[in-house]
């Protein structure tokens, strides 16, 4: 196994366009870090005020609280007091834009772009070798299909990682040059309590969450790669319901239930930390199911039909 | 040459959508020999060859390559093959010897020197680090020969081999191939809709045509079957046939262009010299006139095409 994703690291490392990717996501990353840089210039914020800022948005919670609206807080009116108050009582400054925690957890959405990458190489990586024709020399070694199929499973799963690799290193490396330090607790509410937690747990967390719809759709990118035989299909389909399946299921989700057996209904965790479910009484659990029956049904639809069909291209 | 059988191909039937592609399809190729696969475009010959490699499953019936089954056993039995189906297509934004490690990490324990050698044997030294993109057709060819050495098979099977090569490459490949099944005692199993080629590569041919084999013969039965014919070069061919006729009525003559053909044994040439001679008939040459293949061919799969539609 070990040799066939080499083999398989040897084929996407002599391409040029994952070097376009590596290079894109670089740039991205550096982009962030100077469009930070260059608001908070702009703005000027300081963080030395905090307990004045943060006694003036107590005031204002205050206020919402009595007056039974739900205003905009997460999770919650009281849940945004209590965690104020436990920053005033025992002195831990909230982070700002200009620490690098908060660029850290900025740079999460560029899962995205992983996302797309992971996607784009998925769904090339077993199509590929049918249009190039050179599946028939690879499926005549005395090696299973599945095993042959399983590596280069694997070897997405790899490229992916990299490219999530890429992403934290380099942000640690321009956040700890370019941004102060901050504070490394994190605080959370729930269930009438405020915890702490180290930072560095709670940023996995984040990047995790992030990379839920990621792993799903590159699993289905793999698996139309992998069933049709087409690149062009599986990036179609992938990347239309990447970009649009979320929304979609939202809109859905507003006037009927079953939204809440679509894939992209659960694939946001954060919908529970936040408590708010895309449909009254998914649960945490139930989300989990359905990540593992979708992930299950791509993988076994990819390796079944992969072993049994002919290869007559 | 040890007779013995390598690859066996037992009653092996494709169906595709209700259609039958091949068609109980039996042979057996021997260490050492080149076995021709014969057949008009579109008769099944790659089909065959990418159910013996694996690449398509079988309807029905089986293939044993050194005994073991390519349907129960894919692993033990396409470890002793090396193929190219169709056009050599490598990995062309690799170098040659990239796309040789690549297919090499793909047995046990290849070394570097065994792809050197194998570089060596289809020289192609000088340009193996070079990208494939830059390759000619030709070099490709050698390419997907060299892929298909890496791991000493003891069947190599060439689909289509000389496709698309100019004379001097379809020459180089024909030595190989021959040289390969002498030297090596490999089964070689080739395939070809071109007849001229077959005659001066093969030992023994199948000719497949409509999913069916309809004949498996060694090239030399296969060329000149029913008794021999002689081509017997004279100044006035008629007149000369009517007095062979009325000497050796027992003799079938024709006359073909300048010459007379004549139906008979070897050990009767003498007999027909003398007879000239005696005769005070001027011979400018004797020789054998074989079939050609290609007549044989066209004779075959017209008697074919026959019980099809009888």
């Amino acid at each position: 196994m070990g040799n066939l994703i080499r083999n398989e690291w040897m084929k996407i490392l002599h391409r040029p366009g994952t070097y376009v990717m590596a290079g894109l996501l670089i740039l991205a990353v550096i982009a962030s870090a100077v469009i930070t840089l260059f608001i908070n210039s702009n703005f000027n914020s300081s963080n030395e005020d905090w307990r004045q800022a943060l006694e003036a948005e107590n005031e204002q919670i205050q206020m919402t609280i009595e007056s039974g609206e739900e205003g905009f807080y997460t999770p919650s009116p009281e849940g945004a007091l209590a965690l104020n108050e436990y920053r005033l009582e025992n002195d831990i400054a909230p982070n700002n834009a200009e620490s690098m925690w908060q660029y850290l957890e900025n740079n999460s959405f560029m899962i995205s772009l992983v996302g797309l990458f992971s996607i784009i190489v998925a769904s090339g990586i077993v199509a590929g070798e049918f249009s190039w024709g050179t599946v028939k020399l690879l499926m005549i070694r005395p090696i299973a299909r599945w095993k042959i199929l399983l590596s280069k499973f694997l070897t997405v799963a790899t490229f992916g990682l990299s490219l999530i690799g890429i992403l934290t290193v380099l942000s640690l490396i321009l956040g700890a040059i370019f941004f102060d330090s901050g504070s490394a607790v994190q605080l959370t509410y729930s269930d009438g309590e405020v915890r702490e937690s180290n930072m560095i747990f709670y940023l996995m967390k984040v990047y995790l969450y992030n990379s839920i719809d990621v792993i799903l759709l590159t699993t289905m990118a793999f698996m139309i790669s992998a069933v049709f035989r087409s690149s062009s299909l599986a990036i179609g389909i992938s990347l239309f319901l990447y970009f649009v399946g979320g929304t979609a299921t939202g809109f859905i989700a507003m006037y009927y239930d079953w939204a809440k057996y679509s894939l992209f209904a659960n694939t946001n965790l954060t919908m529970y930390e936040m408590g708010v479910p895309l449909v009254e009484g998914m649960t945490m659990t139930f989300s989990i199911i359905m990540i593992l029956i979708y992930f299950t049904i791509f993988v076994a639809l990819a390796f079944t039909v992969f072993t049994k069909r002919d290869i007559a291209a | 040459m040890t007779k013995k059988s390598i690859v066996e191909l037992k009653n092996v039937t494709k169906v595709i959508k209700g259609k039958t592609i091949i068609d109980k399809v039996s042979f057996d190729v021997y260490g050492g020999e080149v076995f021709g696969f014969l057949g008009p475009n579109g008769a099944g010959k790659t089909t065959t060859i990418r159910m013996i490699v694996g690449l398509m499953k079988l309807t029905d019936g089986d293939v044993l390559i050194e005994g073991k089954s390519i349907k129960t056993d894919f692993e033990g039995a396409v470890r002793h093959v090396g193929a190219i189906v169709e056009n050599p297509e490598m990995y062309k934004f690799l170098s040659g010897y990239k796309n040789l490690v690549h297919y090499a990490r793909m047995y046990k324990g290849i070394s570097k020197e065994k792809i050197n050698e194998v570089v060596k044997l289809v020289g192609l030294e000088k340009r193996i680090h070079e990208k494939v993109k830059t390759y000619s057709l030709g070099m490709r060819q050698r390419l997907g020969i060299a892929q298909s050495l890496l791991h000493d098979p003891k069947v190599l099977i060439l689909d289509e081999p000389t496709n698309g090569l100019d004379p001097a490459g379809i020459r180089e490949i024909r030595d190989y191939i021959r040289r390969l099944a002498r030297e090596r005692n490999m089964a070689v199993i080739v395939s070809s809709h071109l007849l001229s080629e077959m005659e001066m590569m093969c030992d023994r041919i199948g000719i497949i045509q409509n999913g069916k084999l309809i004949d498996v013969q060694s090239m030399d039965d296969f060329v000149s079957t029913e008794g021999k014919l002689f081509k017997l070069e004279v100044k006035e061919p008629h007149e000369v046939k009517k007095k062979v006729l009325t000497h050796h009525a027992e003799w079938t003559v024709e006359v073909v262009e300048q010459s007379l053909v004549i139906d008979m044994t070897k050990d009767q040439i003498p007999e027909l010299i003398r007879f000239c001679v005696a005769e005070n008939i001027d011979v400018y040459g004797i020789s054998p006139a074989a079939k050609t293949l290609e007549d044989r061919f066209l004779e075959v799969t017209s008697e074919g095409g026959l019980v099809k539609h009888g």
